[in-house]
């Protein structure tokens, strides 16, 4: 009967559920999905994690090549983000040339490591206008059950703390680089930014981390990502239905309190890894 | 004479993490009257090799592992019980053969895949004819050996890859490369069978133990 129902009018559905303040799947409108962190489980890769919330799944793995730095920033680095939806994680998308959806998480990954300043590109210079690191994070979503930005932003973070990179020296007589494999070291991580999604239903009530079926009903989406001294980092608010101020003050006091969860998970996963 | 065949049951060298089968109903310009069209696309992520891949999709050698993954699904499930349907199986594999070479060795992947792929098949429901094992195996110094590492790979000696039904012992496909003489096909092939029913076992254990906790939940 609750199926049937579900199938002809969703959206009823759901508002008899946020009348009584909570959700189908038995949460409160403030609550998180289950999440889960597993880091360094792809040895192929210079650092990799693994992100799970709720049913959504992405892995990031991150590799590191060398570059020539930008003419115009002769002692920086690269970042290249990268998010992939394939066709297996969900049948709203299609293979080939990536959707409208994969891009803008992109463009969204690539804002967030720009403005948070989670490296200093400075770190990756090697040789001032000779040489410089290139990270390549390719995030690539394994099962989308909704609230993609929040787990791609936190696959990437743990990978990048994961991250091991050589020394490199250059050689002043043949003036290549030399790579120390033996002697590696971690990035310095200087801010974690963590997001937290919200979608709006209705115009005036706001949840927090939607469910695939969530977003599909949702009237707006509003993502924001914070660091842990309280800083915003990025406001991804995409059109979609208006908000009050007062409303946004509330979504920014929320993300402060799923900052510091992630925060904990995040330490206590790498605190419980062998060291290599 | 019998030599000894080692059969390293090394599970998930490589690790193709997800499988993922749909079903789309309705018509499409090329679906058939009579069965079902099953499409397969592999693209391996770009941290999963040693060198980062550039070209995920539409590479060579992901074509070629597609169009062999899809002619060994197409023996294995009935397609004739799905007229004027199309079944997706996509394979993503994310930690794959650190590869030194520029020819790199994938009997490894394509067992990997198979595999993958079964248990997705099976977990959409999709009827098949049998349960679909692979295997690789190689001849290195006189000795037949199942599930070649990448080590063993690159020694250059002669590779097999045996996709087996293993109720009915069919062999749904069976590629070699490299040099290898007739007197030793049979004892490859067997090491690589029996390694494949090894798999077989495993996977049903696997797909029974599910069903059970299923029906379980399901309150049956």
């Amino acid at each position: 009967m609750a199926a049937g129902f579900k199938t002809v009018e969703p959206l009823e559905y759901y508002r008899r559920f946020l009348k009584e303040n909570c959700r189908p799947d038995g949460r409160e409108l403030g609550e998180f999905r289950t999440t889960t962190v597993n880091i360094g489980s792809i040895s192929t890769a210079d650092g990799s994690a693994l992100v799970k919330l709720g049913n959504t799944t992405v892995i990031c793995g991150v590799k590191a090549e060398f570059a020539v730095p930008p003419t115009d920033a002769p002692d920086k680095g690269y970042v290249v983000p990268n998010v992939d939806l394939p066709p297996l994680c969900s049948s709203r998308f299609r293979s080939g040339p990536p959707g409208e959806e994969a891009q803008v998480a992109s463009q969204f990954i690539a804002d967030v490591i720009e403005n948070s300043q989670i490296i200093q590109k400075e770190d990756l210079c090697i040789s001032s206008g000779k040489l410089a690191w290139v990270l390549y994070c390719d995030l690539i979503c394994l099962d989308y059950d909704g609230n993609i930005l929040d787990a791609c932003t936190f696959a990437l973070l743990a990978a990048l703390k994961n991250v091991q990179l050589p020394e490199v020296s250059i050689n002043e007589e043949t003036s290549l680089a030399e790579v120390n494999l033996k002697k590696k070291s971690f990035l310095n991580i200087r801010t974690h930014p963590v997001a937290t999604s919200f979608a709006v239903f209705d115009d005036t009530l706001l949840i927090v981390d939607p469910t695939g079926e969530e977003e599909r009903l949702a009237t707006g989406t509003l993502t924001v990502v914070m660091d842990e001294e309280g800083r915003l980092s990025c406001l991804h608010k995409p059109g979609g239905s208006g908000l009050t101020g007062a409303k946004l003050q509330d979504c920014m006091s929320r993300a402060v309190t799923r900052h510091k969860e992630v925060k904990t998970l995040m330490d206590e996963v790498i605190k419980s890894m062998k060291p290599k | 004479m019998s030599l000894p065949g080692h059969t390293k049951c090394r599970t998930e060298y490589i690790r193709p993490k997800t499988a993922l089968l749909r079903k789309i109903r309705g018509s499409r310009s090329r679906a058939l009257p009579d069965r079902a069209l099953v499409n397969c696309q592999y693209s391996s992520a770009t941290f999963s090799t040693g060198e980062r891949k550039r070209r995920p999709h539409g590479d060579r050698k992901s074509c070629e592992m597609g169009l062999q993954l899809r002619q060994t699904f197409e023996a294995a499930i009935l397609t004739q019980l799905h007229p004027r349907s199309q079944i997706d199986i996509y394979v993503q594999p994310l930690r794959g053969v650190v590869s030194l070479q520029v020819l790199q060795a994938d009997g490894g992947t394509y067992a990997a895949c198979v595999n993958a792929a079964t248990l997705a098949v099976l977990d959409a429901g999709i009827p098949m004819r049998d349960f679909v094992c692979a295997c690789s195996a190689g001849f290195v110094d006189g000795t037949a050996l199942a599930d070649l590492s990448h080590v063993e790979e690159a020694a250059g000696g002669p590779q097999l890859a045996l996709a087996l039904l293993p109720a009915s012992g069919q062999i749904a496909l069976l590629e070699m490369d490299a040099r290898l003489h007739e007197d030793h096909l049979e004892w490859v092939l067997e090491a690589a069978a029996q390694a494949a029913r090894d798999v077989h076992t495993l996977l049903d254990r696997v797909v029974r133990q599910h069903v059970h906790e299923a029906s379980i939940l399901l309150g049956d």
